[in-house]
């Protein structure tokens, strides 16, 4: 399964919106997949991302599944906030 | 304060609750209307400085949501921000505010060991913390002190009695006046 983030936006910043893309991707992408089907999340399109949107929408996607691959990442900020997130929020990938 | 945008934000945080102006061009009075200025502002940081926008455009989204994140429904008085910008060919200045409860009141309910304005901005920039546990967030100023340093921004973060200066390093000091809720002055 491929998730196109740049289909949710270019600019993915804050909770409240990453949380509502996780809900939306919950029932569209990922419903009824198993832990052990792989996930790519694709970066490409995406002009800002910040960690607060992340933390909502990839740590939870990578803590729901052992395979899931990012494509296109990279960018500035998604690079930057995959840091983050591997050193506060404990993301493994 | 230097510069007429940085004077009217700390003009706009430290006024006295009936004075504040609302009518303001920089007055984002909810989320929505901040991130309609939030788009315009990337839109146009782009066209200028096309090497330096993603990063600077998420420092901004980071600072400006966490004062909507951490006083929703806990404004001192005015709810919402004040959010100035303007971009020459050598400077970008960026100016955002609040009159929310400020970094000591939002951590001290969860860390009660913080004893001061200089701790809370501390443990804000430096410690996975969140006013808002049991939720697991926190990394919001830790990625925005990062990003200050990689980018070479100067950055001014004021919150009660206490003053954070970010450039290569980070300096934490008091500051004489009384800052209720936060006002951040982001340069590059």
């Amino acid at each position: 399964m491929r998730i196109e983030l740049k289909k949710i936006g270019e600019v993915l910043v804050s909770r409240p919106a990453g949380r509502e893309a996780f809900l939306v991707i919950s029932a569209y992408n990922l419903k009824d997949l198993t832990e052990d089907e792989e996930i790519e999340i694709d970066f490409s399109g995406v002009k800002v991302i910040a960690p607060s949107w992340a933390d909502e929408v990839i740590t939870k996607i990578a803590e729901r599944f052992k395979n899931v691959k990012l494509l296109n990442a990279e960018n500035e900020t998604v690079q930057a906030t995959l840091k983050t997130l591997r050193e506060y929020s404990g993301l493994k990938i | 304060m230097g510069n007429s945008q940085e004077k009217l934000a700390y003009e706009w945080v430290t006024v006295e609750a009936g004075n504040v102006d609302v009518s303001s061009e920089f007055y984002c009075a909810t989320r929505d209307v901040f991130e309609a200025r939030f788009g315009r502002m990337i839109r146009e940081l782009f066209e200028k400085r096309e090497d330096d926008a993603s990063i600077v455009s998420a420092v901004v989204g980071e600072i400006a949501n966490n004062s909507f994140d951490h006083n929703l429904g806990n404004w001192r008085d005015v709810p919402g921000i004040f959010f100035g910008y303007s971009f020459s060919e050598d400077k970008i200045e960026i100016v955002l505010a609040d009159r929310g409860r400020g970094i000591f009141s939002t951590l001290k309910k969860v860390k009660p060991e913080i004893e001061n304005d200089q701790e809370a901005l501390t443990v804000a920039f430096t410690e996975r913390i969140s006013g808002r546990a049991p939720e697991k967030r926190g990394n919001g100023l830790k990625f925005v002190r990062e990003n200050v340093q990689s980018k070479k921004m100067h950055l001014s973060f004021y919150s009660g009695k206490a003053k954070a200066e970010l450039n290569d390093e980070m300096k934490i000091e008091e500051n004489l006046e009384n800052i209720g809720g936060c006002l951040v002055i982001i340069t590059l």
